[in-house]
Order: structure tokens, then C-alpha cells, then sequence
């Protein structure tokens, strides 16, 4: 009954490729946005916006990033972390070698860097498809750790390899604290997931999908698609380039390359996996599932047993996690995203029967 | 040029690469039979091992041990196709691979959460000496691991060319759908394969065990078998072995020469990135690998 | 018999499309004469890239009883293959009578004239009456030459020619496995052919890759659907059409990329009104009916606005109705915005009714071509394909 989509018809092709064309969907994004902005910052304390909604959102970012790639493409990718640390020590290098460099150019350079390096690895994909690609990108995850490891230039010549984030100014204001974090790092993710949107309703978005779906008939339906290929690496690894570039600015403040391994790659993949692929929306579901859900289990074991280690509590995080991506793959591969749909759906009806 | 130590490292890195090929002989078993890349093999390696060490420390006699981790390999093997696989019969590829993802996740917690996550010592009576032969340094216990390879090749392959369970594995591994037609139930030849190579995880694991001592690690090292498959062919046991040869020779080559001359100590860590740019390269060159089957696409 | 002797009896008419064979006064003891000569004429030609007229002078020509078959044979090849249209000069009492019967029986013209003058008039006239038609002239729309396709030991095609003319609906028959799909793939240059040319609109495109293909003007549909399953209707269509469109303006996409976006989707409309799929434009297309997915396909392939459209079984699986509404919808295209069309279908009520051309392939090789009524009454075709009445 709350959603019902009665009286809502379109008369013109404008109105009907809005990016939301259901006014109860207009209506929640609002919301949304309100309280993301408005509400939270007043509200949250230090701990709530520095150690979950910070990562929540550059992780959801990266996941953006992943998913264009596997989720719209295709292309099933295990490199996000490599392009991540690609992101995260370009923006440490700009900033550091570049004087008078702004904070905001420095971050859509990191992407552009990390975008190329994305397009190199991206190039096998043009004769190799389906998991052997993946192997593609592990061989891109492991090289790029191990360069910015072994050659002391990118972390400048710090002994643990690690690279302290400058301080973030922005037209003389400086974002130092929690708050001020949290809204910059709002504001930039949410600016990059409409554009994400706007891609998969456009012919670009299109091209990716075409690929995905059958790649043969794309060529001989003219679509290039080398360049479609090429263009989502791109695409996908500036997402995680910024993400990157956050990551050590916006949250941890200091970062080395072992942030950025296999472990955390398999981790953006499961929240695709979790929230739904293909889908904006399912990029956010799953970045929260997964960086809500360690606390969830931390909180509620220690409600009922309390005293239990912490070595279990990691052991029962990778059972979970490995129990419902077989679950989620199983029985709803697309995710808590269609799961979401679904309750819509049912909303059109409840609490009538039908 | 030292000849005598290049054919140290080259030896070293062959038997090293035989180990490699171990693990990567479990991925080919289940390939073959129901097209699925078991990611999770690496986990089952590290379980069974970790099992193994943990009965042992226990107390229980070594045969005995062996015997009940089989068991549970075994039984593992029948509940993942029970459990994971069935539901997810007609799923592509990538799908059936994002799984064995979640599995290794899974059986890692689940063996760590029961026996902890220390590190253990595993002891199978063969000590790591030096074997000298005709002036080269040979690791007597990397002899005995290559011997079990050899054994373990020759068993799967008279299992697979021999027997009639045999024949159906490779019926199903060409189509499911033609298998299925003449009468073979598919659920037990892929119980079978999945306990299959659940004893090859054991002897791999067993193996790495006592070479490098059982721990979490144990499961990245599956991830080596990749290029090693990519070499040799997903769907050939022979490849694996071969392929796992070149992975681990050139490995230690590369690290050892390539390293050294660049000056700047630049081969250590490299061991982690090269097999998989090489495994790139051979997928450019020839994606089918050395001994697989090239896979043409109609429209 | 070398080949100078041969060279010596063929001279080619460039101006009038005419090649003179000059059969006068030789014998054809035996049937490997006969092709030794015929090959002889079948390279001549293969190297020239055309049709031609046949200007046969039989003055004093013998053919030898056990000659005759093979002398037949390879006579109807030459004329499938390469000809235009035959004018036969002078033949003896019993030559001439063979030639007569056989043309009763196996329809084609005899053409028997007396002189030579006679017979080059009835040339001219012939190829006045070509021109008027607008049919199969030299210069095709699109043609084939001497396709050979080869997948390592399989020979998929074997020198098959044929030409599409401008505006018209040829058809493409024959049994299964004779190697039409693979003749549409080498059109839609989706497999590169081991032999031969393609010539579009007088230019050799032979060596181009399929996207290249279709930008060209050519768009196709296939056997087994292709359509993108996890996209909508309305998707799959708007991701036939050329759009003007970069990265940056469709990641904003207020600005040129909606206005694009809505241009595309007004052109995209009129092809769904044409097809009448409203009904089902925002359904993601893996879960429509099969008869439906057929249509959305036509509908990208139409988006395309092709000049060529390949249409690879577009009736497969569908009851009368379906088949009697795409066919409406085949012959509408045709008529409404002139396309040619090239279509492979088994059912030869269909391909009666809506072609203008037909070609028959079997193993791999042409075997006949023509009319829809020349090719139902060929024996060969028959023989082949459409079935001995018993």
C-alpha cells in the first residue's frame, strides 16, 4: 500500500528516464540524503563517524568501483586492492612532490594514475575472458604490492614503507576532524555514485552490459569492445584509485602497502556479492553488511558470552562471511540489492493480501 | 658463472615446483569432473593438515590419524557437493568459482576455530637433510615429496583410465548432460571427485606441513597453483606436474639471477608476482596451457 | 590438350558482358576432355570476378554419348556459377535435339540459333530486357566470389558465389549443414573466409572485422537469440544505435547526454511502435516469450538502421501466426524503408511468398539460384532438399 505506483504515469520520455522515476523512491532518497548530511553530523560522536562511516563509505566507493567492472562488465576482477594502494601512494606523491598542490586535484590525479595502470592490466582482457582473467588481476594485485614494497621512491624512503597522509586543506580550510572527514568523504563518495548511476542508464552503460551478457553479439552488433573493455578497467580503477586516495587521507591518516591485500580485495568482491552486482544501491547494502556486521558479532557475542577471545571472534567473521556468500550465490544471487526489491514489491501490496 | 649452484637453485626450485603441482593435481581432479575451479582447495589442504597435526598432537598414533582425517576428507567432500554444489548445478563459471571462494573462507574459519591458530611443527619421519649428488646439494626430504607425487600421478591415472568410476568421472567431465543420459548419477561421481581430492589436499598438506610448518599461510600458497594450472591445462594432471616444474624452477631462477644483477636486492618477494606474469603471458600466448583442450566458441 | 588450345576458343566481350566460346568444330571424345576445357573456362572466369554472357558456337561440334553427362553438368555449373544468360550458335541435327529436351525437361532457355548475327541480336535483346528489370546485373549491391571457408580439416563452404541486389529480399536455403549460417557469419564478417572476395557497394570488404561490418550498414539476427539477457527490451534496442556520446558528458548526464539519450529514445519508439512490442519495453528480455525475444531482436537489429539486415531463421519455432506476423513484418521493412535483406529459413512457404532471390546450398556449395519458382522446379533442389514426391 506504501508503495503503490497508482497515479504515477509518465507522459513524457523525460519524465520516464529520470534517474528515479517512482516518486515514493524520490521521496526515501531524499531522506537519505538529509540525514546523511544533516542529521549525522549533529548526532554521531567521534567513534561512530572516524571508525564506521568513514570506511563504511570509501569501502562502499571501492565496491562502486569493482562492481562497474564485475558487476556491469563482466569482468571478474581480484586487483581492486592493488589499485587501491595505486590510489592511495599516488595522492601521498602528488601531494608531497607537487608544491601548492590542492587537496582535490591531488585525489582525481591518484584516480587518473590508478585509471591507467587499471587500463594496462586491463589489456589481457581483450583476448581472456571469464576467471582466467581473474588470474590477470591477481597478477596485477601481487606486482603492484610488490613495487610499492620494494622500491622506497613511493613511500619516500620510509623504513616501514609507510606513508603518512598530509593534512587536508581545502580553499584555506583545514579537515581535521571527524566531522569534517565524514562530510568531505560524504560529499565526494556521493557525487561519484550519481555518476555512477548516470553511467548505467547511458550507452555507455549499456556498451558494459552488452559486454557482460554476450560479448559476441555486441561486435557484430558494431559495439567496440575492446574499448568498452578498456573503458570500464578505467573507470572502475579511478573509482578505487579515489577510494584508495581516502583510505589514507580521510581515515587512517597513515597507510601502508599491506593495507591493500589480496584479503582486502576478496573483501570489496564480497560485497558486491552481498549487495547485490550490477546495482548502485547493492554497492552500499554490502559495504554496510560487511563492515557492520564484525561489530554486530562483537557486540552481540560479548551480550551473551561474555569473555570470549578474539581469536574465535575472527575465526567466526571468515565462517559467516564464507557461509553467506555460499548462501547469497545459492539462493539469491543478486544480493541483499534484489532482496530489497523484493520488499518494495511486497510493500506495493501489504497489508492487503492482494 | 657457478654452474654447480645454478643447478642447485634449478633442482631446489624443480622440487619445489613438484609441491606446487600436489596441490594443484586436486584443482585438475575436480576441473575435470564438474568444470568447477575449487578455490577452496588451498583451505582443504590447510584442514586436513591442520586436522592431521592436531589428532597427532593429541596423541593419536600416526595411522590412525591418517585414517580418521581421510574419513573426515572424505565426508567433507560428499557435504560440500550436498551442500554447495547441487543448489548451484546450472550457475556459470564465474559463479561456481565465487563460491569455492566463500568455502575457503568457511572451512578456514571453521579448522582454525576448532583446533587454533598456532603455528605446528608436522613431523612424518622424513628428516630435511642435505643429499649430495655428484657435487649438488639435493633436499632428501624434497626426493621424498617428489617420489609421492610420482606415486600419486601414477594411482590417479590408472584410477581415471582403468576403472569404471574412472570412465564415468570423465563422462561427466566432458557433459554433464550426456553422462546423466546413459545412466551415471552425478551426485556420487561428484562425491567421489570432491573426496578424491580431499585425499590429494591430505597428501599435499602433509607434505607442505612438514616442509614448512601448518599454518594460515598454507592457504595462499593454493593461489600459486593458478599459474600452475594456467601452464599445464586445467583439465591434465600431467600438466600440472609439468607446470608446476616450470612455476617452481623458474621461480627460484628468477628470483635467484633476475634479483642479484639488478643490484638493488630486488629478487626477494619476487617469487610473489612472477609466476602470475607468467601465467599472463602463456594466457596471451596459449590459453589452453601446455597439455589442455583449446575451447572454441560458436555463435 | 594443352591449354593454349583452349585460351584460343574464349575471348571475352568487355562492352556487352559476353564471353565467346568457341566449341566449333571440336570433339569431345571423353568426359575428362570436357573438364579440361571447362576448367579451363571455370579459371579464365574466376579470375575476370564477374558474370558474363555465353556465346556458345557448336558449328561441327561432336560430343561423344558417354561425353554427354559430364558436358551437361558442367555446362548448368558454369551458367549457376558465372552466367547471365546462354545463346547457343548452329548445332548439329543431334546435338540440337539433346539440347531441347533436356531444356524441357530441366526449364532453362535453349536459345538455338543459325547464325551467329541471330544470335548476338537475341543477346541484345536479353540484355535490354535485363536492364529494364533492374535484375542481377554486373553490379551487384553485395556479392560474394568463390567464398571458401575452412575450420581446420572441415570444409564449412566451398566456393560459393552469389549477389545481392539493392532493395530486394534474397533467401538463402538448403538442408541442414549446408552452410548457410556460416555464410551469414562470413557476411557479417564475423568469420574471415580462407578464399575468396566480398564486394559491398562495389568495394572489396572482405578483411573486416564484424564491428567494423556492422558500421558499415550491416546488422543481423541469430539462429540461437542473442539478445543481451540482462538488459531490458527497451536497452537491448537503444544499445543497437549509434549514439553521439563520451564518458564525461553520460557520467553527468544533464546536458548533451540527455539530450541524446532522448533523441535515441524517440527513434528507438518508432521502431517499437513498427514491431508493436510497447507491451513489453521496460521487461527484462531473458524472461519474455521466445517468440517475442525473435521480435526484440529484429528490433536491434533494425536500431541499427541497416542497409544490409541478415536475418539468420528468424521464423524458427514459431506457429503459423508468429510466422505469418513476422513475415508481415520482414516484407514491411523491406517495402517501408527499402532495406535489402538477406534471410535463411527452412520453411519454403515463406521463402515462396517474400523473396525476390533465391540461392540453395548444400554441402557447402551452391547448387543452384534464381527465382522462387525457377528453384522450387530445379530437380537438383529437389533432389537435395525439398523432397521427391512419392
Amino acid at each position: 500500500m506504501f508503495y503503490r505506483l497508482a497515479g504515477q504515469f509518465k507522459s513524457s520520455y523525460a519524465a520516464d528516464q529520470q534517474i528515479f522515476p517512482i516518486r515514493q523512491d524520490r521521496t526515501f532518497i531524499a531522506g537519505v540524503l538529509i540525514v546523511a548530511f544533516g542529521v549525522i553530523p549533529l548526532v554521531a560522536n567521534d567513534y561512530w563517524l572516524g571508525a564506521i562511516l568513514i570506511p563504511f563509505l570509501i569501502l562502499a566507493l571501492a565496491a562502486l568501483g569493482l562492481n562497474i567492472l564485475t558487476g556491469y562488465t563482466g569482468q571478474l576482477s581480484l586487483g581492486t586492492a592493488g589499485f587501491m594502494a595505486v590510489g592511495a601512494f599516488a595522492a601521498f606523491n602528488f601531494m608531497l612532490r607537487v608544491p601548492g598542490m590542492p587537496f582535490l586535484v591531488a585525489i582525481a590525479l591518484a584516480g587518473v594514475t590508478a585509471a591507467l595502470i587499471g587500463v594496462v592490466f586491463g589489456l589481457p582482457s581483450v583476448r581472456i575472458k571469464g576467471f582466467y582473467l581473474a588470474v590477470a588481476t591477481l597478477a596485477a594485485q601481487f606486482f603492484i604490492e610488490w613495487v610499492l614494497t620494494k622500491f622506497g621512491w613511493f613511500s619516500n624512503y620510509n623504513p616501514s614503507g609507510v606513508i603518512s597522509a598530509q593534512a587536508i586543506e581545502i580553499a584555506g580550510y583545514r579537515f581535521d576532524t571527524a566531522v569534517s572527514k565524514y562530510l568531505l568523504t560524504l560529499g565526494i563518495v556521493a557525487a561519484m555514485a550519481l555518476a555512477a548511476k548516470n553511467l548505467a542508464r547511458t550507452q555507455t552503460g549499456r556498451y558494459w552490459m552488452a559486454v557482460r551478457d554476450m560479448d559476441l553479439a555486441a561486435e557484430v552488433t558494431g559495439i567496440d569492445i575492446v574499448r568498452t573493455k578498456l573503458v570500464a578497467f578505467a573507470v572502475s580503477s579511478f573509482y578505487c584509485g579515489v577510494a584508495g586516495a581516502l583510505w589514507a587521507y580521510a581515515y587512517l591518516g597513515a597507510v601502508e602497502p599491506q593495507a591493500f591485500t589480496l584479503d582486502r580485495s576478496f573483501q570489496v568482491l564480497f560485497m558486491i556479492i552481498i549487495g547485490g552486482v550490477g546495482t548502485v544501491l547493492g554497492a552500499f547494502l554490502g559495504a554496510a553488511f560487511i563492515v557492520l556486521l564484525p561489530i554486530a558479532l562483537n557486540v552481540g557475542a560479548h551480550a551473551f558470552f561474555p569473555g570470549v577471545s578474539t581469536d574465535l571472534m575472527s575465526n567466526l567473521e571468515l565462517v559467516i562471511f564464507g557461509g553467506l556468500i555460499i548462501f547469497f550465490l545459492a539462493v539469491e544471487p543478486h544480493g541483499l540489492a534484489r532482496l530489497w526489491q523484493i520488499g518494495k514489491e511486497k510493500l506495493r501490496l501489504w497489508p492487503f493480501p492482494h | 658463472m657457478d654452474l654447480n649452484f645454478f643447478f642447485e637453485v634449478l633442482i631446489g626450485g624443480l622440487l619445489a615446483g613438484i609441491m606446487y603441482s600436489l596441490v594443484a593435481i586436486g584443482f585438475v581432479l575436480i576441473y575435470k569432473a564438474s568444470g568447477v575451479f575449487n578455490f577452496a582447495q588451498g583451505a582443504m589442504v590447510f584442514f586436513a593438515a591442520l586436522t592431521y597435526v592436531s589428532l597427532v598432537e593429541r596423541g593419536w598414533p600416526f595411522w590412525l590419524a591418517l585414517a580418521a582425517v581421510l574419513g573426515v576428507m572424505i565426508a567433507l567432500g560428499f557435504a560440500i557437493e550436498r551442500v554447495v554444489l547441487r543448489p548451484l548445478v546450472n550457475q556459470p563459471q564465474i559463479t561456481l568459482f565465487m563460491v569455492t571462494i566463500g568455502l575457503a573462507y568457511f572451512l578456514e574459519g571453521v579448522a582454525q576455530g576448532v583446533w587454533g591458530a598456532q603455528v605446528h611443527a608436522l613431523e612424518i619421519g622424513i628428516q630435511d637433510k642435505p643429499f649430495n649428488f655428484a657435487g649438488v646439494s639435493v633436499s632428501q626430504f624434497d626426493l621424498f615429496a617428489s617420489g609421492t607425487a610420482a606415486l600419486l600421478v601414477l594411482v590417479l591415472a590408472v584410477f581415471f583410465q582403468k576403472t569404471k568410476t574412472g570412465r564415468a568421472l570423465r563422462a561427466v567431465a566432458d557433459d554433464h548432460q550426456a553422462a546423466l543420459s546413459v545412466g551415471i548419477q552425478l551426485k556420487y561421481v561428484w562425491a567421489i571427485v570432491w573426496a578424491a581430492a580431499g585425499f590429494v589436499a591430505l597428501v599435499a598438506g602433509l607434505l607442505w606441513g612438514a616442509r614448512t610448518g601448518v599454518q594460515f599461510a598454507l592457504t595462499f600458497t593454493a593461489l600459486k597453483a593458478l599459474p600452475v594450472l594456467i601452464l599445464g591445462g586445467f583439465e591434465s594432471i600431467p600438466g600440472a606436474i609439468v607446470g608446476g616444474l616450470i612455476i617452481g624452477a623458474t621461480e627460484k631462477l628468477a628470483e635467484v639471477y633476475i634479483g642479484s644483477s639488478i643490484g638493488l636486492n630486488i629478487g626477494t618477494g619476487m617469487e610473489n608476482w612472477f609466476p602470475y606474469m607468467l601465467a599472463l603471458v602463456f594466457l596471451l600466448v596459449r590459453p589452453e596451457g601446455l597439455f589442455g583442450e583449446k575451447r572454441i566458441e560458436r555463435i | 590438350m594443352d591449354q593454349s588450345t583452349f585460351a584460343a576458343r574464349l575471348t571475352f566481350h568487355d562492352p556487352i558482358e559476353t564471353m565467346e566460346v568457341d566449341f566449333s568444330n571440336f570433339t569431345f571424345a571423353e568426359p575428362a576432355l570436357v573438364d579440361a576445357f571447362y576448367d579451363h573456362i571455370d579459371q579464365r572466369v574466376a579470375a575476370t570476378g564477374r558474370r558474363w554472357y555465353f556465346l556458345v558456337l557448336y558449328e561441327g561440334c561432336e560430343i561423344a554419348p558417354e561425353a554427354w553427362e559430364r558436358f551437361a553438368a558442367r555446362g548448368k555449373h558454369a551458367n549457376i556459377s558465372y552466367g547471365l544468360g546462354t545463346v547457343r550458335v548452329h548445332p548439329s541435327e543431334r546435338t540440337r535435339e539433346t539440347i531441347r529436351s533436356r531444356a524441357e525437361r530441366e526449364t532453362f532457355r535453349a536459345n538455338i540459333f543459325d547464325t551467329r548475327d541471330q544470335a548476338m541480336f537475341a543477346l541484345g535483346e536479353m540484355r535490354k530486357r535485363r536492364e529494364i528489370i533492374g535484375a542481377g546485373t554486373a553490379d551487384a549491391y553485395l556479392r560474394v566470389h568463390d567464398i571458401h571457408l575452412n575450420f581446420g580439416g572441415v570444409k564449412a563452404l566451398t566456393g560459393v558465389s552469389f549477389q545481392v541486389n539493392r532493395g530486394e529480399i534474397t533467401s538463402i536455403i538448403g538442408p541442414n549443414g549446408a552452410g548457410k549460417t556460416s555464410m551469414i557469419n562470413v557476411i557479417s564478417g564475423f568469420y574471415r573466409p580462407t578464399r575468396g572476395r566480398i564486394f559491398f557497394d562495389g568495394a572489396d570488404r572482405t578483411h573486416l572485422p564484424a564491428h567494423k561490418v556492422a558500421r558499415l550498414g550491416f546488422a543481423r539476427t541469430f539462429q540461437n537469440i542473442a539478445l543481451f539477457k540482462g538488459m531490458t527490451t527497451l536497452d537491448n534496442i537503444m544499445a543497437g544505435r549509434r549514439f553521439r556520446h563520451n564518458l564525461l558528458t553520460d557520467a553527468l548526464y544533464l546536458g548533451p547526454a540527455r539530450k541524446e539519450e532522448l533523441r535515441q529514445r524517440a527513434e528507438v519508439e518508432k521502431i517499437i511502435d513498427f514491431l508493436e512490442i510497447q507491451a513489453i519495453r521496460k521487461k527484462p528480455v531473458g524472461r519474455l516469450p521466445y517468440g517475442l525475444q525473435k521480435r526484440v531482436e529484429l528490433a536491434r537489429a533494425l536500431a541499427a538502421e541497416p542497409k544490409v539486415l541478415l536475418l539468420d531463421e528468424p521464423m524458427a519455432g514459431m506457429n503459423v501466426e508468429e510466422k505469418e506476423d513476422m513475415a508481415r513484418f520482414i516484407l514491411d521493412v523491406n517495402d517501408q524503408w527499402g532495406t535489402t535483406i538477406i534471410l535463411i529459413e527452412h520453411d519454403m512457404g515463406v521463402v515462396m511468398d517474400i523473396s525476390n532471390h533465391v540461392v540453395v546450398l548444400d554441402h557447402g556449395a551452391k547448387i543452384a539460384e534464381g527465382t522462387p519458382a525457377e528453384v522450387r522446379a530445379d530437380p537438383v533442389v529437389i533432389r537435395a532438399y525439398l523432397g521427391v514426391a512419392h
